[in-house]
């Protein structure tokens, strides 16, 4: 991984919250149907980390990525009909013990503009030795 | 019922919820999620990494333990922060465990700081696949 793209922001990507994909999550992690779970927002936040691990700038293997570590902070639930925008910034890169640790800070935002949640993700690119 | 700031105590734990996981349960978790990693469908492609064949995602236990919370507290929008680093792999056929304990109380705030985790039990043992987690939950 390159690290002279620590700080990079990238575009805001939109995620329009539907009943359907939220009782479809809700019934993955074992939630009520009709409660929106709070990790639920790892879907716009994903969609939006598809256009980091794809940055040919970056570099990442994604073949030997694993999860290292993730957080959120809710400044208010999620709502169906949330029309929401999460946006990417390379927080950091590290290297550690021959395997590289990516850290994607993304805003989430709902259609006022109002911060919804702030979502941090690690990734671990594993070393090949 | 709701469970009341003035409930609860420093060292109090969280009553633990288990579920076991099976590989249907990792294919429901890709597709309601997005996710489709071949890490967490394909045998080959997870030990092409280095694992002993599939392994859930860590967003799935991660899930998990947002609900094991969530129940306790009363609902999502009690829960402010969660923090899961993820120690260990967890496996089809495993039983995921989530439980907590809480480590401080904030009066004024109504908050409580909770540290969280999520064991793995499978024959041989038991490990850690969230170790010292971090919640917050305002009540």
């Amino acid at each position: 991984m390159n690290q002279a793209v620590e700080g990079k922001a990238y575009p805001p990507v939109r995620y329009e919250v539907t009943t359907e994909a939220v009782r479809a999550f809700a019934a993955a992690v074992g939630e009520d149907p009709d409660r929106v779970p709070p990790t639920f927002l790892t879907v716009p936040e994903m969609t939006a980390l598809a256009q980091v691990v794809a940055d040919p700038d970056l570099g990442i293997d994604f073949s030997r990525v694993v999860h290292g570590e993730q957080a959120y902070e809710w400044r208010r639930p999620v709502l169906p009909g949330d029309v929401l925008s999460a946006a990417p910034r390379i927080e950091r890169i590290r290297s550690r013990g021959g395997h590289a640790f990516l850290t994607v800070e993304t805003e989430i935002r709902d259609r006022a503009g109002e911060v919804v949640a702030l979502a941090r993700c690690t990734l671990i690119e594993r070393g090949t030795g | 019922m709701s469970l009341r700031f003035e409930d609860l105590a420093e060292g109090q734990e969280v009553p633990p919820l288990a579920r076991t996981l099976g590989r249907e349960d990792l294919v429901r978790y890709a597709e309601a999620s997005g996710d489709r990693n071949p890490l967490h469908l394909d045998d080959e492609a997870a030990r092409r990494a280095g694992f002993p064949g599939v392994i859930a995602h860590g967003m799935l236990t991660m899930g998990h333990l947002a609900t094991c919370l969530t129940r306790w507290a009363g609902g999502a929008e009690r829960l402010e922060r969660l923090a899961a680093p993820f120690r260990a792999p967890v496996l089809p056929g495993d039983t995921i465990v989530a439980g907590g304990r809480v480590r401080s109380l904030d009066p004024a705030g109504r908050r409580a700081v909770l540290e969280v985790w999520v064991t793995v039990q499978r024959a041989g043992g038991a490990e850690h696949a969230i170790r010292r987690g971090e919640a917050v939950l305002r009540l």
